[in-house]
């Protein structure tokens, strides 16, 4: 784990005009390369296309590494929305019900949500994106016909912990949770998600008896809950480490690599039971103008550029999809970085059908531990 | 005698009688007694689109999630209403909802009426003037910005704690609790109950107060028996606004409640967004709608409806 002492305030800035100049170059470079593939007849284009996106970090990352490159090499502007991924969904789901134009071009979504909205048939076809060549496995959907969804990056729910309360090095369990100083000063996502097969393990259950039994999780959730946690958001974590109102979270590791960009003494591990990994897509709704349908694709396809994913995923500190990139300097050899087998045979990954089938019973089982 | 052939009008009276004449023609008397109807249709429109949603919602609540394809199904069923019956869950927020609205309620009545009363009586211009701008300020920054103000306030860095550190005393943990959500809310309703009892406590005549004293009452008495009584209307209409938006809130325990604090509106936020089950969002919605009509129906039935039908009262 790199020293937090070494990365001052100050990187900050440099860091991010960085990611901008990087990302403007690479897309002189390799939006050529990248678009003419499908642009025999290129529609008229649009002023501009609307992708959502994550706040904080994440949206800095989409924009230095994909928007601007995508505007400098189109014209296109992009303009990012905000609104939280679950609640868009529904907005989505109705307006291709109702036959109306959905509210955005591109969504930047979880696999899992991503996979449900292409279950309930709302999303483009991507299969004929060029720069779906060459990337991972794993970028391609379960049980899923075709490509209705790609998966950009794979990204792990690490157990981040404030540097001071830690002095003799990272704690090696989830169980350090429980530990009574920590009492009201752990925190989770509100919806307990990138926890739950943690919690089975970490309770003495299997990872075999996802999902038929998830007692040992529940079990133990309920000896957290009397630990009185913190439940949040990604820019949640980030505030609540540099207000101090916690020690201990289970969170994105961007979250935590951005608290420490930003000066906080924040690190985070791999425990000995392992961490969730999980990867994000992204997806186009059906029912836009065939014009702005092609140019969301464009943008898709940007993305899964060589040069947009090493700027976009270095930005996040997350592995992507595409092999061959450099790592992020401080994130090198971190076993929350995971770009080799050895790295995700340490990691706990759920399937996506399993996730898709049961996640929302996970996230109410939570909710009504957690409610007390 | 003077000759009428002559006589005409003023051109002003002339045209006042052409432009009542074109209203008559435009508007014919028997049309008259549909006047009041036509004032009361934007109302109408607006209920209507109301009752309109309530009504998907309730399509919606009769119908189930099906999780292989995350549509509603076709068929009718009270399997969302059996959910929420058989998870704990629903019934501890319910309680924790219901409580917190009854609490915040009465603390409110009980600060409102004192500075609702000051404002209405004191003899002070300046005095009521910033009895009013306090009022009205908390309207102008809105639900969720004070909402994050108790934050700075109550945090672990807030304003509380840094001063009980130099007072050498240790930080005390109040927001992302019940009380602190709590806290959160009568800070929110307060200037609602004021609102609300203000117009009640003017139409107390200051004689009254002064013939009770004069006849020997001291001022608890003359506050008991004279000015609570008379102020009862004004009490039952703030009672029933602050504890109907207290029970429907969701702002506040979101954000002040640290996750572990939900209240009614925010299960029924969670199952439209979170777990994408608008039917089981839309059943916590028809639960709610309908225990929040059940119980201000049996205030109503109870102690009357306040100042919220003052006239019609009146007018009997």
């Amino acid at each position: 784990m790199s020293d937090p002492t070494k990365t001052p305030n100050r990187l900050c800035l440099p860091r991010r005009r960085l990611l901008k100049t990087t990302a403007i170059g690479a897309a002189a470079l390799g939006f050529g390369r990248s678009l003419p593939a499908l642009a025999q007849d290129e529609p008229a284009k649009p002023d501009e296309i609307i992708v959502r996106a994550w706040g904080g970090v994440w949206v800095d990352s989409l924009d230095t590494g994909v928007s601007q490159g995508f505007t400098e090499a189109t014209g296109i502007a992009v303009r990012h929305d905000l609104t939280e991924d679950n609640e868009l969904q529904p907005r989505i789901w109705a307006a291709v019900a109702q036959g109306r134009t959905p509210p955005i071009h591109v969504n930047w979504d979880t696999t899992t949500n991503a996979t449900k909205s292409a279950l309930r048939g709302v999303c483009e076809d991507l299969s004929e994106l060029p720069n779906l060549d060459g990337l991972f496995p794993a970028a391609a959907p379960i049980g899923l016909d075709g490509f209705p969804i790609v998966n950009v990056y794979s990204y792990v729910y690490v157990l981040a912990y404030r540097d001071e309360v830690f002095p003799d090095g990272p704690p090696t369990s989830w169980n350090a949770m429980l530990e009574p100083r920590f009492r009201g000063r752990v925190a989770l996502y509100d919806d307990g998600i990138g926890f739950h097969p943690v919690a089975q393990i970490a309770g003495g259950g299997t990872m075999a008896e996802i999902p038929d039994n998830m007692e040992p999780a529940w079990a133990w959730l309920e000896r957290l809950r009397d630990q009185e946690p913190l439940l949040g958001e990604d820019p949640d974590f980030t505030n609540w480490f540099q207000t101090g109102e916690i020690d201990l979270a289970c969170t994105i590791i961007s979250n935590a690599r951005e608290a420490r960009l930003n000066g906080i003494a924040v690190s985070w591990t791999v425990p000995e039971e392992g961490c969730k990994v999980d990867t994000d897509a992204l997806w186009i709704p059906r029912g836009l103008p065939d014009n702005e349908t092609y140019w969301a694709k464009q943008y898709v396809n940007y993305a899964l550029s060589a040069e947009a994913q090493q700027t976009w995923c270095n930005g996040l500190g997350l592995p992507p999809m595409r092999p061959g990139l450099t790592p992020p300097e401080d994130l090198a050899g971190d076993p929350a970085y995971p770009d080799s087998p050895e790295d995700f045979e340490r990691l706990i990954a759920v399937p996506t059908p399993i996730l898709v089938e049961h996640e929302s019973d996970w996230f109410a089982r939570f909710n009504e531990i957690m409610q007390g | 005698m003077p000759s009428t052939r002559s006589f005409r009008y003023p051109l002003s009276w002339r045209l006042l009688d052409l432009a009542e004449e074109a209203r008559r023609l435009l508007w014919p008397a028997r049309w008259r007694r549909a006047v009041p109807y036509g004032l009361l249709l934007p109302a109408i429109l607006l209920v209507g689109v109301i009752v309109a949603g309530l009504g998907y919602m309730a399509d919606y609540s009769l119908r189930e999630l099906d999780r292989s394809t995350f549509l509603l199904a076709e068929d009718y069923s009270l399997a969302n209403f059996r959910t929420i019956a058989e998870r704990p869950v629903y019934l501890r927020i319910l309680w924790r909802s219901l409580l917190a609205a009854v609490i915040v309620t009465a603390v409110c009545l009980v600060l409102a009426l004192p500075y609702a009363y000051m404002m209405v009586r004191t003899a002070s211009p300046w005095a009521r003037k910033a009895l009013l701008i306090g009022l009205f300020l908390p309207f102008f920054i809105g639900q969720v910005v004070r909402a994050y103000g108790w934050l700075i306030v109550l945090g672990q860095q807030g304003l509380l704690n840094s001063a009980l550190g130099w007072l050498g005393l240790g930080p005390v943990d109040i927001i992302y609790s019940y009380p602190g959500v709590l806290i959160g809310l009568v800070q929110y309703m307060l200037p609602f109950a004021v609102l609300m009892l203000a117009p009640a406590i003017t139409a107390i005549p200051e004689d009254m107060e002064l013939a009770s004293q004069g006849l020997g009452a001291r001022w608890p008495a003359t506050l008991w028996h004279v000015v609570l009584p008379m102020a009862k209307p004004g009490l039952v209409a703030a009672g029933v606004v602050v504890f109907t938006i207290t029970l429907t809130d969701f702002a506040i325990p979101e954000i002040l409640g640290g996750g572990t604090t939900d209240f009614i509106a925010n299960a029924i936020y969670d199952g439209f967004f979170a777990i994408s089950d608008a039917g089981l969002g839309s059943a916590l919605a028809v639960m709610l709608v309908a225990l929040a009509s059940f119980l201000v129906a049996v205030i109503f039935a109870l102690v009357g409806v306040g100042t919220l039908g003052y006239v019609a009262e009146r007018s009997r």
